[in-house]
């Protein structure tokens, strides 16, 4: 293995800078609907009473699991010493940050009052895993910077390696303190389960590996580098591995479910219902964000395919959100069992699937997190050394010299 | 510990909805500014109510009935809501067991919404934070008004005299002996959450007849046939008079 030299991309394309301007007129939409949103009330979005989180929300939790599973890349090289990996570790240290800011941006524009942020700050309720989850966003950024730095910064690399045992750590208690803001909740059926916590921890390595494999291949494609069979193989099987890997926590989730009696009629509505829910859940995630990423990860027809290999990491963000929707939006459509072994109908709300229908702002809001996460990326790759020049089999496959080069 | 709580009898509320609007009007009136209303005279009007009289056909045709049931935030002693909140705006007060929510801390985030297993928080769509019920904390301690109008709006409003308010720690309160002596109940208690304000049964009352009431034996009413005839020749009674 020879060692890897990181430079900054060029950057002064025509297509680089229409790229930026795309994803900054996307942020711009988002914030333009954050505004909106907020000028007029709530009532200009689909959310009501019974389901009060919407559309940005599938977008930021979406974002923010997707933030801590993106360095797991970085973790690879840092905690578990596979040194394919460690060319990456600073891109994947990168999109971790941008991730997370983009997820974030959505959560507290989506907030009611996201002019009281400084309340949120300084006033704690730590009984609130709410108030944790702040704790741990404000903490990754910190934790996460720190370990970047210590890759990039020659001197300090000594220590990079400890910085990204704690940023592991921290990574682990993020995504469980994400994960249990749902499984903390008891008043709604379709949550109250401590599998929430490792179930989103599982999702994350999926998404955040998605994303990051997004802006790797295109990055690389549209910069020319080169980028060889070796590292593109092994990210595929691992995609594989973490999609298998959140397929068995849906299936423990939903026969844990369905093995309770009083759980059957919330395992109806989100698999077997009339609804969204039950569509997005066996052709979005099931067929789209599984099957599908599955064979291209595994079938040897697709090996190393770097078309391929986008088109599966594509599927597995489609199904990673429609999971979302699912957890988030079908969880609140699912009435409430405010009479416990009656059926009830009533003139207002209690008994009945409550509807939502997202409406625009909501949509742009979610898209310009997501945005600015990317553009972030794409800047901050154009200022500084984040990504190898090369990632050709010589650079970073251990064996590859000892076959006879 | 003092509890405050209402206690509404189901069994006289006629779904009036007098509790709600009396509820609104006090409430949007007050301190605290507005309660949201979107469309509140169009079609599909939405808006902040503290209180709301929900309406439930029990049964299946034709052995129905219909059943009001005003909800509003229970004032759980044990509330859900109060432990999510990230800034600590939903608290329980100490001194009268009142949940209320500090406006001025409230970031809008929802998530008491997603804990409140009855469904009691409403978001103001217009000023962006959570509200619900405050057992009209403003009015039943002012000194201004009579003692006898120190009561929530709804419990005044209520035509049926459906809703009481009171301590429900106090073993000697109204609302004490009302839940004792007529089976009062709190919404799923099996949650824990020990809501504080209960609910009286819907209680059905039939009276025993005997057949024997129903018939008067000697109803002269029964007595079938002609009215006698009068004997002319009777002596009337001036012939048995000497005056």
């Amino acid at each position: 293995m020879k060692p890897v030299t990181f430079r900054e991309i060029t950057g002064n394309s025509k297509g680089y800078y229409m790229l930026l301007a795309l994803l900054g007129l996307t942020v711009a939409a988002g914030l333009g609907s954050a505004w909106y949103m907020e000028h007029n009330g709530h009532w200009v979005t689909g959310m009501n009473n019974q389901i009060v989180w919407g559309m940005p929300h599938v977008f930021a939790v979406f974002l923010i699991v997707a933030a801590s599973g993106a360095l797991n890349v970085a973790s690879m090289s840092s905690v578990f010493n596979k040194t394919p990996y460690k060319p990456l570790a600073p891109l994947s240290g990168l999109m971790a940050i941008t991730l997370l800011a983009g997820g974030l941006m959505i959560l507290v524009l989506d907030l009611g009052r996201p002019d009281r942020l400084i309340v949120a700050m300084t006033t704690y309720n730590f009984k609130s895993i709410f108030a944790w989850n702040m704790i741990l966003y404000n903490g990754f950024f910190l934790i996460v910077g720190i370990y970047l730095w210590t890759m990039m910064q020659r001197n300090l690399n000594k220590y990079s390696k400890t910085a990204g045992f704690f940023a592991f750590l921290w990574r682990l208690a993020l995504t469980t303190g994400t994960g249990s803001i749902f499984g903390f909740i008891v008043a709604r059926q379709y949550y109250d389960a401590a599998i929430m916590a490792p179930m989103f921890i599982v999702m994350s390595f999926a998404f955040g590996l998605a994303l990051f494999l997004i802006f790797l291949l295109a990055t690389y494609q549209w910069t020319g580098r080169e980028l060889g069979g070796y590292l593109v193989n092994r990210l595929q099987k691992l995609l594989g591995l973490f999609v298998a890997s959140v397929l068995l926590f849906v299936v423990i989730f939903h026969l844990t479910n369905l093995y309770a009696t009083q759980h059957h009629d919330v395992e109806d509505f989100i698999l077997a219902g009339d609804n969204i829910y039950s569509g997005l859940f066996w052709v979005g995630y099931i067929l789209l964000g599984t099957i599908f990423p599955l064979i291209i990860c595994y079938a040897p027809a697709f090996r190393a395919a770097i078309g391929w290999t986008a088109a599966a990491a594509i599927l597995v963000i489609a199904g990673g959100l429609s999971q979302m929707y699912i957890i988030i939006i079908g969880g609140q459509a699912f009435p409430m069992d405010l009479f416990p072994g009656k059926e009830v109908s009533s003139s207002f709300f209690d008994g009945v699937v409550v509807t939502y229908s997202p409406t625009a702002p909501e949509v742009m809001l979610g898209l310009g997190g997501v945005a600015l996460a990317f553009a972030a990326t794409l800047f901050a790759v154009k200022i500084l050394r984040f990504l190898p020049l090369s990632l050709a089999d010589a650079k970073v496959d251990p064996h590859h010299s000892a076959q006879g080069q | 510990m003092t509890q405050l709580a209402l206690v509404i009898d189901l069994n006289v509320c006629v779904g009036c909805h007098a509790c709600v609007t009396s509820c609104k009007q006090w409430n949007t009136s007050g301190a605290a500014g507005p309660l949201m209303d979107d469309n509140p005279y169009g079609k599909d009007p939405t808006g902040t109510f503290f209180n709301r009289v929900q309406t439930y056909e029990v049964g299946e045709f034709p052995d129905t009935e219909t059943v009001h049931l005003p909800k509003s935030c229970l004032h759980c002693e044990e509330p859900p809501c109060v432990p999510v909140c990230p800034t600590g705006a939903s608290y329980k007060r100490a001194e009268d067991g009142i949940v209320l929510v500090d406006y001025d801390k409230c970031i809008g985030c929802k998530y008491c919404a997603w804990a409140c297993p009855y469904g009691a928080r409403e978001i103001d769509e217009k000023q962006k934070v959570m509200k619900k019920c405050t057992l009209c904390v403003d009015r039943i301690y002012d000194q201004s008004l009579p003692e006898a109008d120190r009561k929530p709006a709804c419990v005044l409003a209520c035509p049926t005299s459906a809703r009481l308010f009171g301590d429900v720690h106090d073993p000697e309160s109204e609302v004490s002996r009302a839940i004792g002596e007529n089976g009062g109940y709190p919404l799923m208690p099996e949650w824990g959450t020990q809501p504080a304000n209960h609910y009286l049964p819907r209680r059905k009352t039939r009276i025993k007849f005997h057949e024997d009431e129903l018939t008067r034996v000697d109803n002269p009413l029964k007595k079938d046939g002609r009215l006698p005839r009068t004997d002319p020749d009777a002596p009337f009674l001036e012939d048995s008079v000497s005056w």
